[in-house]
């Protein structure tokens, strides 16, 4: 498998340094970008649509009778939800979420969430944490109730798994800007469709790992339960159900993950709280405002992270032996923990509200922002142009893009033919992850020409090489290093640890102010992005070379350059060309991010 | 060892078990190859090659009650198809099952349950414990599916694993016991719906050499007091040999040869079967009785029919020269001499 792959990416190579100059060539011959001509024009039928709905939504039945009710639903479920939040005194929510943390998993994750709260509320981003909260527990449990029993169906029927599988991977690799436009248009209502296409996104990963759960469950367990004559429904209950409990609960927690990481895009169509908190700050240029909210976004990603991870980690063992099993002497202690919740919770509820405590005090408040903006303000000022030794980020944005963005660009989108670069793109689609995707790679650009959008989207694709290219230029032998040395090892995996958990904008901010808004933060943002796959998977593939193999390429006396380049990375090479394969992705993944903010490309023009 | 002469001769009367030319074949067009192989239409070579294989061709035999009747070949063989066939786990092609005269190919969906839940009961290879579940809600499945009340259930699973010696451990999970605990498991699992048929699918094949003795005889005692009837696969012959009442000896789904295991020894049908006997232990399996030559007037001491070849051995190298073979009741079966002795030690078909 790994083998193929490998020989799968040699002939893409080939394949494109050949295709590149045939089409260098057709080009000499006249043969060049994509006909201006043949663009259809969407643009029109789209506007017309857009008109036709808005004059509709309060006439129409599917209006009225489908988007109206579910919307009013949603709507009613995100107010309750808010208001209890906003309502319950903070130390009673801080009491309660402890209570859970410790109960789920152990006393250092009951701290870190007890800190992230006091975190959240230092900043002044109580309220704001509380809507988002609001935002993901109904975005949650209204995805769950889709996609566990929607996972079950398909687990138990091959046909409906089959409908659902291409559903699920267009709603997961399709970027959230594609369909914000029309979710706002049919669920027009505040912040409803905030949550539907937090949905949209959150509702695959719960339908994949239940039914993965499902099928997981080992034959010969099902066999015996049959064999002992369960119905289908016993055989669910009594034995998938229970089995597949881990894997659903790996759902929950991918749910909720992907629910947080949508928040600050849901932000652009209504939502409030963090997401709005950061995206505003955003705009103003105030980094520290932004960084604040957006480590809050972080704090609350991982406390949920966590908690739910918690749960889904606790073997099935444990989980159903309390009740039969356990030593009876440990019984009152768990009955009383059952009293004592409530009461603590209750009491302090009620002290609470005598003293008229409930929103986090704004007057305790850290200005995390002043130094931060402080840092910024300087890095702008001393780092864009060191003295005057040519050196700095403005020169090196310079250079980005005079010397690699503007030729590629030109190259795209003038120096090749257009067959060329579909054929290209159909290759790479291969490379990347096989047929499925090389025909939507190859469709996708040939509709890109004809949507007569195809100069943006060669500026994009000069964008994506270069942050590719830079990437794993840093990747790959900072992967190796770390895994020839621990040091480097321990250094850098809290770095991409942080640069993996904190939502891609935060990241881009202090980037723009170093490097002026223009297509290189972009670039930069892009990097910083897609470095901790490269790197961790080169890391991995080294690592997990066999000690056996390593040990004879010493024995036979080989240099320590040797045993790396003749034995270890060939034996790494499938995990490296996954993370280069995790590298691309996560850079298409970013470009469009970016644009919003920065780089003219795509992102400005949805 | 010594009690399983007697339990095989049980037979007679009313079989247990029947099956009747029985047909499994996997893949797509299941019917239709089944229907052309049998009418002589279809090359073999071409239902496999459009994905078809034929895991059970044609198998007959019956399985008296009491009996422990096993199934052994070499994997692949065919021999977990047939048996999940026998409670229709896998759906036969074609033929006839009936258990206490009861057509199970014939059972509707709520029959069949019915079927599974109080008639048969297996145990797997891999255990298939639930491991959910305490060793004894393990044990207490099959009756909870019955719909039993919890008391009840678990006073019955506790009686059943105190039977097979693991009283102790009710409350612990199966995947904290060693390998021969968790077979314990699933054979109480299994006995504590008190099934008429046991079906097992090679239970002792994963068990290392030790235990798997201590299971193996185990499950003699056990059935010495339960009376079972036993399907049991295995593809060990000495295992079939120790176990089995009767053997039937399977290859690419047919089944080559059905009988004792001293016929078996004594007159394997093929050169297939004739492989696995080469290093039987002769002398414990083969008894006088298919070695008596039938022969008129001889004086020489009588032994009784059921006397094995390491007996008969002795006497002779205690000096005796023949020995006249008797039934039970003193008819006289023939005699054996040294040479007949020898040669079956050998491995020779008696003349
Ligand atoms: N579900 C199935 N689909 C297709 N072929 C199958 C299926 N199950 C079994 N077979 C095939 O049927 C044949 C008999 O398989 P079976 O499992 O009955 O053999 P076995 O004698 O039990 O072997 P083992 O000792 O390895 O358990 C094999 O060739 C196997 O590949
Ligand atoms: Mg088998």
């Amino acid at each position: 498998m790994a083998e193929r792959r490998a020989r799968r990416w040699l002939a893409l190579c080939a394949g494109a340094a050949a295709a590149v100059l045939l089409g260098v060539h057709f080009v000499g011959v006249g043969f060049g970008p994509f006909p201006l001509e043949w663009n259809i024009g969407l643009r029109q039928p789209i506007d017309g649509f857009q008109s036709w709905v808005i004059g509709n939504r309060s006439t129409h039945p599917i209006f009225i009778l489908v988007f109206g009710p579910f919307s009013a639903f949603v709507d009613w479920g995100l107010r309750a939800a808010e208001d209890i939040l906003l309502w319950l005194p903070w130390p009673v929510s801080v009491w309660l979420f402890a209570v859970l943390a410790w109960h789920a998993a152990n006393w250092r994750i009951t701290l870190l969430t007890v800190g992230g709260l006091f975190f959240m509320g230092l900043m002044g981003l109580w309220e704001q944490s509380m809507q988002t909260l609001a935002l993901m527990l109904v975005a949650v449990s209204l995805s769950l109730l889709v996609s566990v029993p929607l996972g079950i169906l398909a687990a138990r029927h091959a046909h409906l798994q089959q409908v659902l599988r291409p559903i699920l991977d267009l709603m997961q690799t399709m970027p959230a800007f594609v369909y914000l436009i029309p979710v706002l248009l049919f669920f027009g209502v505040a912040r409803v469709p905030s949550v539907v296409a937090t949905m949209i996104y959150a509702i695959p990963p719960g339908i994949r790992l239940t039914e993965l759960g499902l099928r997981q469950v080992s034959p010969t367990v099902v066999e015996a339960a049959r064999a002992f004559g369960a119905t289908r429904r016993q055989l669910l209950w009594h034995v998938q159900l229970p089995l597949a409990l881990p894997a659903i609960m790996a759902g929950v927690n991918q749910t909720i993950m992907m629910a947080l990481s949508i928040v600050i895009i849901a932000a652009l169509i209504g939502a409030g709280g963090l997401g709005r908190e950061v995206l505003v700050a955003l705009q103003r240029l105030q980094v520290g405002r932004a960084l604040e909210a957006g480590l809050a976004v972080v704090m609350l990603a991982i406390i949920m992270d966590r908690i739910s991870g918690a749960l889904a980690d606790q073997p099935t063992d444990l989980r159903a032996a309390d009740a039969n099993s356990e030593p009876s002497a440990e019984r009152p202690l768990w009955q009383r923990a059952r009293i004592m919740v409530p009461l603590v919770a209750g009491l302090l509820l009620v002290a609470c509200l005598l003293a008229g405590v409930q929103n986090f005090p704004a007057a305790v408040r850290v200005p995390l922002y002043q130094p931060v903006d402080a840092a910024v303000a300087w890095m702008r000022d001393n780092l864009y142009r060191i003295g005057d030794s040519g050196w700095g980020s403005g020169p090196l944005s310079d250079f980005i893009t005079i010397r690699m963005l503007d030729p590629l660009r030109a190259l795209f989108a003038h120096g090749l033919a257009w067959p060329v670069q579909v054929a290209l793109a159909v290759c790479a689609g291969a490379a990347l992850s096989g047929f499925p995707l090389a025909l939507q790679a190859g469709l996708g650009l040939f509709a890109i020409g004809l949507l007569g959008m195809w100069e943006l989207a060669m500026d994009t694709v000069s964008q994506v090489v270069v942050a590719v290219v830079i990437s794993i230029l840093m990747a790959v032998p900072l992967g190796i290093w770390a895994a020839r040395n621990s040091l480097v090892d321990a250094l850098l995996r809290p770095i991409l640890d942080t640069l993996q958990t904190i939502p891609s904008f935060v990241f881009l901010v202090p980037v723009i102010m170093l490097f002026n808004v223009g297509r290189v933060p972009g670039v930069i943002a892009s990097v910083l992005y897609a470095l901790p796959p490269g790197i961790r998977l080169t890391t991995l593939g080294l690592r997990q070379v066999n000690d056996e193999v390593r040990e004879a390429a010493r024995a036979f006396g080989s240099s320590s350059w040797q045993q790396l380049t003749k034995v270890e990375l060939p034996l790494a090479l499938p995990s490296i060309l996954l993370g280069i394969n995790q590298v691309i992705m996560m850079v298409l993944a970013m470009v469009v991010i970016s644009g919003l903010v920065a780089a003219p490309g795509w992102g400005w023009k949805r | 060892m010594s009690s399983k002469g007697e339990r095989g001769a049980a037979a007679g009367g009313e079989p247990k078990v029947v099956v009747r030319n029985l047909w499994k074949v996997f893949g797509p067009h299941a019917q239709r190859v089944l229907a052309a192989i049998k009418s002589g239409h279809a090359q073999e070579s071409v239902a496999v090659e459009f994905g078809h294989v034929i895991a059970v061709r044609d198998a007959t035999f019956s399985v008296q009650p009491g009996e422990i009747f096993v199934i052994m070949g070499l994997s692949g063989s065919g021999k977990s198809t047939l048996v999940r066939c026998i409670s229709r786990l896998i759906e036969p092609t074609g033929g006839y099952i009936a258990v206490d005269g009861a057509e199970v190919t014939a059972m509707d969906a709520a029959q069949l349950m019915q079927l599974r839940r109080h008639t048969m009961s297996m145990v797997f290879q891999h255990f298939g414990l639930f491991p959910h579940r305490t060793v004894l809600q393990n044990a207490a499945y099959g009756l909870e599916v019955q719909g039993m009340p919890l008391a009840q259930r678990e006073a019955r699973a506790r009686e059943m694993l105190e039977l097979v010696g693991l009283a102790g451990w009710a409350g612990s999970r199966p995947q904290h016991l060693s390998g021969g605990m968790q077979q314990r498991v699933g054979l109480a699992r299994a006995l504590a719906v008190d099934p008429a048929v046991l079906l097992c699918d090679e239970p002792f094949s994963a068990l290392d050499p030790l235990i798997r003795r201590d299971m193996q005889d185990e499950l003699l005692r056990l059935q010495q007091m339960m009376h079972k009837t036993i399907l049991f696969i295995t593809h060990d012959f000495l295992e079939a040999l120790k176990l089995g009442d009767r053997i039937a000896i399977m290859k690419d789904g047919r089944l080559v040869q059905v009988g004792t295991p001293e016929e078996i020894v004594s007159h394997p049908a093929g050169d297939y079967v004739r492989e696995f006997t080469r290093d039987a232990p002769r002398a414990k399996v083969i008894t006088a009785r298919s070695l008596a030559q039938p022969r008129a007037g001889v004086d020489a001491p009588a032994v009784p029919a059921s006397t094995r070849l390491e007996e008969l051995l002795q006497r002779m190298a205690a000096g005796q020269t023949q020995l006249s073979v008797c039934e039970d009741d003193g008819t006289l079966l023939g005699v054996v001499d040294q040479a007949a002795v020898l040669r079956a030690l050998a491995g020779a078909a008696p003349r």
